[in-house]
């Protein structure tokens, strides 16, 4: 037997490559592969969902870095406000939501208007005003419309803690950078959103955690809810963010069902915010009781 | 008749009496009838009748008792999951996902049909579905065998029962990561905290999200790997099924000695 030269060629790409092999470092337990393999029962939605790579999003301290000082007891103070509005802050929320209802995971979901990218770009223009407004000025409008409450003035102390909370989860975030995941996930807008489709996907997808009626779910103590209502006196009112439509469907595209999210279409998502909309809630606080009654809703969402 | 009390005669303070009386009636009502939210609301008559299969078996079928303890508190050293306390509609759709036929998957055709040329993409009315499927080598073979009274009886049965959770010691990084997991969740790859559904202290809510407090640690971990392998696949919209394929195999063994951490009561007074 002759050893030709593409033989030796092949045996050293071989040797070459099982030292490779073993000279790789055993994986630690965390970053371990896990068990997904093709499987028998296939997927319930023919979608793509986005494959999120390490990296991708900026990533807030651990709730166990807050430090053990002052600013640590008001960072755990606004934590609490923010987690459990209706317990810290009362005076100011004046339906049964709490902060994190919208931005979830304490502020930190990406797509779910977290604040680590929200407070480096402040003091921005705003639409909504028509002027510059600072992070306080921002945050006095949550609770004006999203909360349906009375705004804590800029120098109340649950402000400052709300404040020092939020400047906490951006630590280490550029400032003035418009960061991926900020505000809500972009949305294509193709037609009218159709609110018999709406609220045939609502019956079918949300009713399990938001209930019948958009009423959602109060927890197990009967305080405060599980599963925040989606309309209703509890609900945000019309002046709120969420009352838009489009904002509505970029929120529920991005996040709902909790932990599937992106597997409704851009269409369904504006459906069922369209379904949301022309269900009542509290009136917008900007203008009169009179026009609330007779005047087009704000929001976008057409004629009732 | 003196001149001190004609203004209030005999009548009008019989008027007032009465109407007190009304209002603590109301009062004694309301109290009583006061909905106790720490205790499963069960069918009781269903509970007694599904006690004797529980503890004493049919047939072939071994003793519930025998794997998941005298009162369903489950067996924590081989894995066998607690289910006192559990809600009965919740038992009774695992046990009839054990018991339905693994290759009973189908296609749905959506009753409304889609414009195309609105939403792009092919075979958008045709879901795939999977009714519930469960694979267990030992609940597949006996879950088979029990006829839907059963399931209904046995599952209110051990819905009625009291459980008190006996919490773990367990180290600090465990329980830090856990924590962690459990009010957080890792929104930097969009998986939501367990708590979001699980309810807090992940003491369960409703038919459809189980407790995760007072589980075996090894039962909670052979759960999510079967999520991940697809041995289990009877979630409501995979909203389980996406969030178990986020989890390391680090992130399973924290939560569920997090959650072996937890005290947790049911059905207790």
């Amino acid at each position: 037997m002759t050893i030709k030269p593409h033989h030796l060629l092949a045996s050293v790409i071989g040797l070459f490559f099982t030292a490779v092999v073993s000279a790789e470092p055993f994986d630690p337990l965390e970053v371990r592969p896990t068990l997904v393999e093709p499987q028998l029962s296939l997927p319930t939605n023919l979608v793509t969902v986005p494959v999120i790579s390490p990296g991708e999003y900026f990533v807030p301290p651990m709730v166990d870095d807050i430090p053990d000082d002052k600013t640590g007891d008001i960072i755990r103070w606004g934590r609490n406000i923010f987690v459990n509005t209706q317990k810290y802050a009362p005076r100011y929320a004046g339906n049964g939501l709490n902060c994190v209802s919208c931005h979830l995971s304490e502020g930190r979901q990406p797509y779910a208007a977290p604040l680590w990218a929200a407070y480096p770009l402040y003091p921005v223009s705003r639409n909504k005003a028509n002027k510059v407004v600072t992070f306080q000025q921002r945050i006095q409008s949550c609770f004006k419309y999203s909360l349906d409450g009375i705004a804590p003035t800029v120098d109340a102390p649950e402000m400052d803690a709300l404040v020092t909370y939020s400047k906490w989860l951006s630590h280490g975030a550029p400032v003035g950078v418009s960061l991926p995941g900020r505000n809500f996930a972009d949305i294509k807008k193709t037609h009218d959103p159709d609110k018999l489709n709406g609220e045939l996907v609502y019956k079918a997808r949300c009713v399990v955690c938001h209930g019948e009626n958009g009423e959602g779910k109060k927890n197990r103590n009967g305080v405060g809810y599980m599963f925040p209502p989606l309309w209703g006196t509890d609900s945000f009112n019309r002046g709120a963010g969420l009352n838009k439509v489009k904002t509505a469907a970029q929120f529920i595209k991005a996040n709902m069902p909790l932990g599937s999210g992106y597997t409704l279409t851009d269409d369904e998502s504006l459906d069922i915010a369209a379904y949301m909309w022309i269900h009542f809630r509290p009136d917008d606080p900007r203008v009169s009781f009179f026009k609330n009654r007779t005047e087009m809703k704000p929001g976008g969402g057409g004629a009732r | 008749m003196t001149e001190k009390d004609t203004w209030l005669d005999s009548r009008a303070r019989r008027l007032i009496f009465a109407f007190l009386l009304v209002v603590a009636a109301g009062a004694a009502y309301l109290h009583s009838h006061k909905p106790d939210n720490y205790r499963v609301e069960v069918n009781m008559v269903a509970a007694s009748k599904g006690k004797a299969l529980a503890t004493g078996g049919r047939d072939t079928i071994a003793a519930c008792a025998s794997c998941h303890g005298a009162n369903g508190e489950g067996n924590f050293e081989l894995g066998y999951p607690r289910l006192a306390g559990l809600h009965p509609k919740y038992i009774a759709k695992q046990l009839h996902d054990f018991a339905r036929d693994p290759l009973d998957v189908g296609v749905k055709v959506d009753p409304i049909s889609r414009d195309y040329e609105k939403t792009p993409g092919i075979y958008k009315d045709l879901t795939i579905y999977s009714p519930g499927i469960r694979f267990d080598p030992i609940m597949n073979a006996i879950a088979q065998q029990l006829t839907d009274d059963e399931i209904e009886n046995v599952s209110n049965y051990y819905g009625s029962l009291a459980f008190v959770a006996n919490p773990e010691p367990v180290d600090f990084q465990s329980l830090e990561r856990g924590q962690e997991l459990a009010l957080r969740g890792k929104p930097e790859y969009l998986m939501p905290r367990c708590e979001a559904c699980h309810g807090p202290d992940g003491e369960g809510f409703g038919e459809h999200f189980p407790p995760l407090a007072g589980q075996p640690p090894q039962y909670l971990i052979s759960q999510i790997n079967k999520w991940q392998n697809g041995q289990r696949d009877n979630d409501h919209l995979a909203m389980m099924k996406n969030t178990a394929n986020l989890l390391t195999d680090g992130d399973k063994i924290n939560i569920a000695r997090y959650y072996s951490n937890r005290s947790f009561s049911i059905n207790e007074k």
